[in-house]
């Protein structure tokens, strides 16, 4: 605290201990003033805009260099849309004290927007042409110019009275009512707007305050606001958290998802997969086929070849035994050695040759091998053919025709003039039911052995069996 | 009721930024230091005052 008269700190003495000037009063003037501070201070802490504004004047008039006082009061000026007050004072208290000031700051936030500035100065206009059109009685265009101030700046206070009270006079009292409301939100100690909030009360009917009421209760979750002649209503934005019913309104949502997730994508993806599965089984599956196909086809094939090679085995069998050209052979050589040793040996010699069958050699037979065959059946021919003849004879005549046509075909191999034994030959196929082989040696018995008794004999039989035939 | 030519008149034209220098400038800034200020140079004065006629 200084001293009003020479500018000296004072100190808790009552004088001024520079000029000795008393302080006494001036110091209870700077505390009233303190005071007054404080009181503007706690009703702009509860929006008292009017009440701060009346306590920060007083506290002014008692102490204009209370800088706090005033730079509070420029804020609360600012803030009811009074810019330029607001601005007065912040300049005033730059003047006062020039160093370590907070209006500084203010004045910086409002320089360095000058568009926002520029916002408030044609608010303040508009303000000024519709309280012209109220003094003129031009009440619609001023309604409709504080309409746009109230868009452009709806913190401005004035504009808000003045709309009640225009509203208020052509009777649109719900109107004025909102209007006198939001000036009392704004500045709760506005005395004005709760004079116009009582008036617009006592003037509504009771229906149309309850109306109004349920109103407000739907319009809560939107913003209405004018703008150029046309009424915006613009859903409230509100924090999912805010409202009690999103976090439930959350919960529902990542259920209904789940469940959707389960009822409708699940499956469609299940069947998907299902529908892959069954590809791939079938794929496998006709794998499988093919492949059991190729192995039957193998299979097949196996039993094939050894079919082949039993043949082929049994071909070889049967090329071990005698009938083979080489044995033969051996067994016509050893027959002629047989008889060379002993001419009598018959027996032997028979013996030798019961596996030869000259039929059957054909052309394998060789020029030397038939040369030395004839040869020694030149010599022992008609006694082999008689042997033979005599066994399959009596074989013919006890029925046995099994053992007769070997022998009686042995005894006709050794001496081809034998005809009786081609004869009964031909009889034992005859008797044995094989007529085929029997006409064939029928026939063979008339064409070698014409004007025979068998040839005679034969003739008769084979017009038997085609008598039979026919 | 609420008359409305009564009430017209309370509201005043706002301050515009143009006018801004010309309010700070005519402001009235002297408070109670002041006016006690000039209160005491008043009493000196008219005790000087009161001392020079009783000389006289």
């Amino acid at each position: 605290m200084k001293c009003y008269k020479c500018g000296a700190e004072l100190t808790n003495r009552e004088y001024c201990p520079n000029c000795g000037a008393g302080v006494k009063v001036y110091k209870r003037i700077i505390a009233l003033s303190n005071r007054y501070y404080n009181e503007g201070l706690e009703r702009a802490e509860v929006r008292n805009m009017s009440g701060a504004i009346e306590s920060l004047h007083q506290s002014l008039k008692l102490n204009k260099s209370n800088i706090q006082a005033r730079n509070l009061l420029g804020l609360v000026y600012y803030e009811t849309g009074e810019v330029v007050a607001a601005l007065s004072e912040w300049v005033i208290s730059k003047n006062l004290k020039s160093e370590d000031n907070s209006a500084d700051d203010y004045m910086d936030m409002v320089r360095n927007d000058p568009s926002r500035l520029e916002v408030f100065n044609q608010t303040i206009k508009k303000y000024n042409i519709a309280l012209n059109y109220c003094h003129q009685d031009s009440l619609d265009m001023a309604v409709i110019q504080l309409k746009k101030v109230l868009s452009m700046n709806p913190g401005f206070v004035r504009a808000h009275l003045l709309l009640a009270l225009l509203y208020l006079n052509n009777g649109n009292y719900a109107k004025a009512k909102t209007e006198a409301e939001k000036s009392l939100k704004l500045d709760t100690g506005n005395v004005m707007a709760a004079r116009y909030l009582k008036e617009t009360e006592s003037m509504m009917l009771p229906q149309d305050l309850k109306a109004q009421e349920e109103n407000k209760k739907s319009a809560n979750d939107v913003v209405r606001y004018t703008r150029d002649n046309e009424t915006i209503i613009q859903p409230v934005r509100q924090n999912v958290f805010t409202k009690s019913g999103s976090i439930w309104g959350i919960v529902l949502g990542v259920i209904l998802g789940v469940a959707a997730a389960n009822f409708l994508i699940l499956p469609a993806r299940i069947q998907k997969m299902n529908a892959n599965y069954k590809t791939q089984i079938s794929e496998i599956s006709e794998e499988s086929d093919s492949k059991s196909a190729k192995m039957g086809e193998y299979e097949q094939q196996i039993s094939t070849l050894q079919t082949q090679i039993e043949e082929l085995q049994n071909e070889i069998n049967s090329y071990q035994g005698a009938d083979t050209p080489a044995s033969v052979g051996n067994n016509l050589m050893e027959a002629a050695s047989l008889y060379l040793a002993d001419q009598t040996n018959i027996e032997g010699i028979e013996e030798q040759l019961k596996d030869v069958d000259i039929d059957n050699l054909g052309d394998e037979a060789s020029t030397q091998f038939m040369d030395l065959y004839n040869g020694l059946m030149t010599f022992v021919g008609a006694d082999l053919s008689q042997r033979s003849y005599a066994v399959g004879y009596d074989a013919y005549r006890n029925g046995d025709y099994e053992t007769a046509i070997p022998a009686l075909i042995k005894a006709f191999q050794y001496d081809n003039t034998n005809v009786d034994a081609l004869y009964n030959l031909g009889n034992s196929y005859y008797e044995s039911g094989d007529t085929d082989n029997a006409k064939v040696i029928y026939d063979q018995v008339i064409n070698d052995f014409e004007d025979t008794r068998s040839a005679s004999s034969a003739e008769t039989k084979l017009a038997e069996i085609n008598n039979a035939t026919d | 009721m609420i008359n409305f030519e009564n009430e017209l008149k309370k509201f005043r034209p706002s301050l515009e930024i143009e006018d801004a220098e010309e309010i700070i400038y005519n402001q009235d800034l002297d408070d109670m230091a002041d006016v006690l200020v000039s209160l005491l140079k008043d009493a000196k004065a008219e005790e000087s005052n009161r001392q020079m006629r009783s000389r006289s």
